[in-house]
């Protein structure tokens, strides 16, 4: 071979002759990979290996289907020799039934933050999901909140939820507007509320006022939302500068929305019923327009801020970090990966799915939580070298420890609400990291919920795997548990554990899947 | 001239990895296994009790009587330990411990509700930033941090239910929240069930840790030193279960703080105060008494009086009120007038609060009300001006310290108000 040649194909495989937005043919997840690894390659920081089949099949089961994968799916996965049996799985797990599950469960502690729950808005994400429902419709219903919505009411209740209030406390608008802003714009304009924000030059008071004027007309109505009609513009005035101001409602950065001249008595194409407090339908809602306007194709707020939602949810941490802080100072990580991502689900319609399966593809997911060889410190968590661990869901946790110690699915209704109490944080805390508590250490060690699967019952994981020989049963607890084989050490640590208890020897091996079930590495997404 | 409201956070001292993660722990279990360096780190204790009287005390039936005037009331003053100063008769065990005592009898705050009140004041009624500031416990967690006992750094003991009240920690973030004791009771899940041995728990334990050190060995640590330092909490609760089974003090201890719910609970601060936490609140519920005062009174104070006292006096025999910060205080004290129903309603115009130990000036009074007591008679004290006073007896300066909140500096304590330098050591 020339040598010519032969350098110019370890310049390819390298990644160093190739700009990433070259070659608009290739896959979005190699383009992706492309950019990450230039630019660890171009600070000098080294790259986690791959992860191995063990981490990889419990990482995809806990993504795409809200669990561990069975021991038995872990066995079958680790056996089989198929070059793409990672594609294959994903995309079994894709279309699998557990998928829609999963998503309703992600999405609804990313977009209720723990402030209630409704069998309604349950089935509105999951219809959407078993449907793969364009994100920015599925946005469109949550932002419209129609009283006339009969096939998804659950829909409002992104909205509803908001417009409660609690005791004698009024109507938290201003944390209604905070909410639309960080959870569909990816911008939190908590400071701006009484003052342009002191140290982000982007977020004005004008940014919250705007948005604050589509929603302060809002009310609940039982249990749907009504809307009064909006008439004239929001004064405000700074605290700082003290110049009256004021506004009609308007997308932060946008123009305003010109509210029309209407007579009193003429809001309406349909008034009220005050008899039965059914809203109107109003001539002019801040609701339909804001609905319309904001899930758009040309709303980079919401395109950027949904894209870096999604990447998010599959690697630990966003494009831009932290998530509700997009703006000018703040750059992407990696900004030609954010451009990509927004590029690529706006070209796809929001196909959530497509997008999540594009990023599950690429190598940087794919990578182990393990340091690079050779290292001690972990790169910065914004090369994207070493997989972030990823906080699990109380929903995740419960299933998996269900699946885990082979108990019935079915005893999930009555043991969630502890798994919840021990593990959600408390309402409007966002679920973005693992944290650890003394209230779930408390719970894993002494709590029923938790000890009362590690009994043995006819067919559980302890009844079953106290039979086997010590060898046997120590593999098949790590396979069931941890989704991998033990170590050696491990393996001699749990051998000498067992040979203190043959007369007791499912208690003991009870314990022994405790402190598997215990352990760091089932407790989050590594 | 103002400080800059942008300059850079310099509330880095108490790192949340070293909070939550192992190094607090770890120091505090070498420590203890050498009593002479144990002995050192309990001489640097920075640590607060929270006495919280909810529904508010009245100030002229305890801290500042007004004799002969018309809104005066049936009950007399005495005299205290310290020659000119003179409390309520309600109150003679804290009259004989004066000598340990400040009185800041020019207290004048904002809310009279108590669903406002409550909030406000202990949250020390910063100027509104459009976020939620922490409870002085939550404040005083992140500011001072865990020590070196291994437990919670704010326990709140309080009547009925208890649990994991984040919401006290505002924007800190729910690991600032506080473990509350409902009933003094220890928290859910505390205890080891029978059917498991201390051998067998030890023995999954063992493994437990020996599984989460192969993890970190060859991950990001961080994740797991919080994790264990969780696990090492609620062991170190376990082991502290005693704490919780006051029968087994003394039986003149629980005579001197009563049987009744605020003495067990206050022993059972001074227990947990003697075992290191950082911060105990303990709250008593009925102090609002709008309707027949007086005999209320005469009934509910002696119940403060006789366990704050014996606090005091016991933290003063360990030597241990040149550590601990000691407050009494409530959402507001009680009107001079009286109502038709021979009661008091909310006065948040001119009440008392009473302080001692660390940081804190011995036997005085600060500032004070006009005859009537109807109001301040000058320099009116609003609870920021207190926060700040509590602040620097703890050794942390209101105008140097401040708090991160994503980037955005936020000052400790409202910053135009001063601490109330009379009662400063």
């Amino acid at each position: 071979m020339p040598l010519r040649f032969s350098l110019a194909l370890v310049l390819i495989a390298t990644g160093g002759l190739r700009p990433p937005l070259a070659n608009a043919e290739e896959s979005l997840h190699a383009r992706i990979d492309a950019v990450i690894e230039a630019k660890a390659k171009a600070d000098n920081v080294p790259l986690s290996a791959s992860a191995d089949d063990a981490e990889f099949v419990r990482r995809v089961y806990l993504d795409f289907a809200g669990r561990i994968p069975t021991g038995a799916e872990t066995k079958s996965f680790l056996a089989d020799t198929a070059a793409d049996k990672r594609v294959k799985l994903l995309d079994k797990l894709l279309g699998g039934p557990e998928y829609a599950t999963r998503m309703a469960d992600l999405f609804n502690v990313m977009l209720m933050e723990r402030l209630g729950d409704s069998p309604e808005w349950a089935k509105f994400l999951k219809e959407s999901f078993e449907k793969n429902v364009a994100w920015d419709a599925m946005v469109k219903k949550m932002l419209r909140a129609d009283p006339k919505e009969t096939e998804q009411p659950g829909a409002s209740f992104w909205l509803a939820k908001r417009l409660e209030n609690y005791g004698q406390n009024p109507v938290d608008y201003s944390g209604l507007t905070r909410d639309v802003g960080r959870i569909f714009l990816g911008k939190n304009f908590q400071c701006a509320e009484c003052h342009d924000h002191l140290f982000i030059a982007d977020y004005k008071q004008q940014d919250f006022q705007g948005l604050h004027t589509f929603f302060k007309n809002t009310y609940l109505a039982k249990t749907v939302v009504g809307e009064r009609p909006t008439v004239e513009k929001t004064p405000f005035v700074s605290v700082f500068t003290k110049v009256q101001m004021a506004t009609a409602p308007a997308l932060p950065g946008a123009v305003m929305i010109d509210i029309p001249a209407l007579t009193k008595g003429m809001e309406y194409l349909e008034p009220p019923d005050k008899k039965t407090g059914t809203p109107g339908v109003l001539k002019f809602s801040p609701l339909k327009e804001i609905s319309e306007k904001l899930p758009t194709k040309s709303n980079t707020d919401f395109t950027r801020n949904s894209a870096n939602r999604v990447w998010f949810m599959l690697l630990g941490r966003g494009q831009v970090h932290a998530l509700d802080l997009h703006h000018g100072k703040n750059p992407a990580s990696h900004p030609e990966v954010l451009d990509l991502l927004v590029a690529e689900f706006v070209g796809h319609n929001f196909d959530i799915k497509y997008l999540l399966r594009e990023i599950a593809l690429t190598k940087t997911y794919a990578r182990s939580s393990k340091l690079p060889a050779g290292t001690k410190e972990a790169p910065d968590a914004k090369y994207f070298a070493t997989v972030i661990e990823r906080r699990l869901t109380a929903e995740q946790l419960l299933q998996s420890t269900l699946v885990a110690t082979g108990n019935d699915l079915k005893t999930a209704d009555t043991l969630r609400p502890k798994f919840v109490k021990a593990y959600a944080n408390q309402a409007r805390e966002p679920e973005e990291e693992f944290t650890a508590s003394l209230k779930a250490a408390l719970f894993r060690l002494h709590d029923d919920a938790v000890l009362g699967l590690l009994a043995p019952k006819p067919g559980n994981l302890v009844e079953r795997v106290a039979k086997l020989p010590d060898a046997d049963a120590i593999d098949e607890l790590y396979l069931a548990i941890l989704s991998r084989r033990p170590s050696a050490e491990e393996k001699t640590a749990i051998t000498k554990v067992l040979a203190k208890h043959h007369d007791k020897r499912a208690e003991a091996v009870g314990r022994v899947a405790w402190a598997l079930l215990a352990s760091m590495e089932f407790g989050v997404n590594h | 001239m103002p400080r800059n409201p942008l300059c850079t956070p310099t509330d880095h001292r108490v790192t949340r990895r070293r909070f939550l993660g192992s190094a607090a722990g770890a120091v505090g279990l070498s420590a203890l296994a050498n009593p002479l360096v144990a002995e050192e780190l309990k001489k640097q204790r920075r640590q607060v009790l929270f006495v919280w009287l909810d529904g508010g005390m009245s100030q002229l039936e305890s801290w500042d009587p007004k004799p002969n005037s018309p809104f005066g009331g049936p009950f007399r003053p005495i005299q205290t330990t310290v020659p000119g100063i003179q409390i309520s008769e309600l109150f003679p065990q804290c009259a004989k411990l004066m000598k340990h005592l400040a009185i800041v009898r020019s207290v004048s705050t904002q809310d009279n509700s108590h669903s406002a009140g409550v909030d406000r004041i202990q949250r020390g009624d910063p100027k509104n930033r459009g976020v939620t500031y922490p409870f002085l416990g939550s404040a005083v967690a992140k500011l001072v941090g865990p020590g070196d006992s291994g437990l919670p750094p704010y326990i709140w003991v309080k009547p009925m239910s208890g649990g994991f009240i984040y919401k006290d920690a505002g924007f800190l973030g729910p690991k600032y929240g506080a473990l509350a004791l409902g009933d003094g009771k220890p928290p859910e899940n505390l205890l080891r069930p029978n059917a498991l041995t201390a051998e067998e728990d030890d023995e999954r334990n063992d493994l437990r840790k020996l599984l989460d050190k192969n993890y970190a060995a060859q991950r990001r640590t961080e994740l797991t030193e919080a994790n264990s330092h969780a696990y090492e909490m609620a062991a170190q609760l376990q082991k502290k279960i005693e704490l919780f089974d006051l029968s087994k003090l003394p039986q003149k201890d629980q005579d001197r703080y009563g049987t009744h719910d605020l003495g067990r609970h206050m022993l059972l601060a001074r227990r947990l105060l003697e075992a290191g936490v950082t911060f105990v609140k303990v709250t008593s519920y009925g102090w609002d008494t709008h309707g027949d005062h007086f005999n209320g009174a005469a009934s509910l104070h002696p119940k403060f009086d006789r366990p704050f006292a014996a606090m005091i006096e016991d933290l003063a025999d360990r030597g241990m009120l040149d550590n601990v910060l000691v407050i009494a205080c409530a959402e507001f004290g009680r009107t001079p007038r009286i109502n038709g129903h021979i009661g008091r309603d909310h006065w948040p115009e001119a009440w008392s609060v009473a302080m001692a130990g660390r940081g804190i000036k011995k036997g005085v009074v600060a500032g004070k009300t006009n005859d009537k007591g109807t109001d301040v008679a000058n320099d009116p004290v609003d609870i920021g001006g207190l926060f700040h006073t509590w602040f620097r007896a703890l050794g942390i300066d209101p105008t140097d310290v401040q708090y991160g909140n994503a980037g955005q500096p936020l000052p400790i304590a409202h910053e135009e108000m001063k601490a109330v330098k009379e009662v400063l050591a």
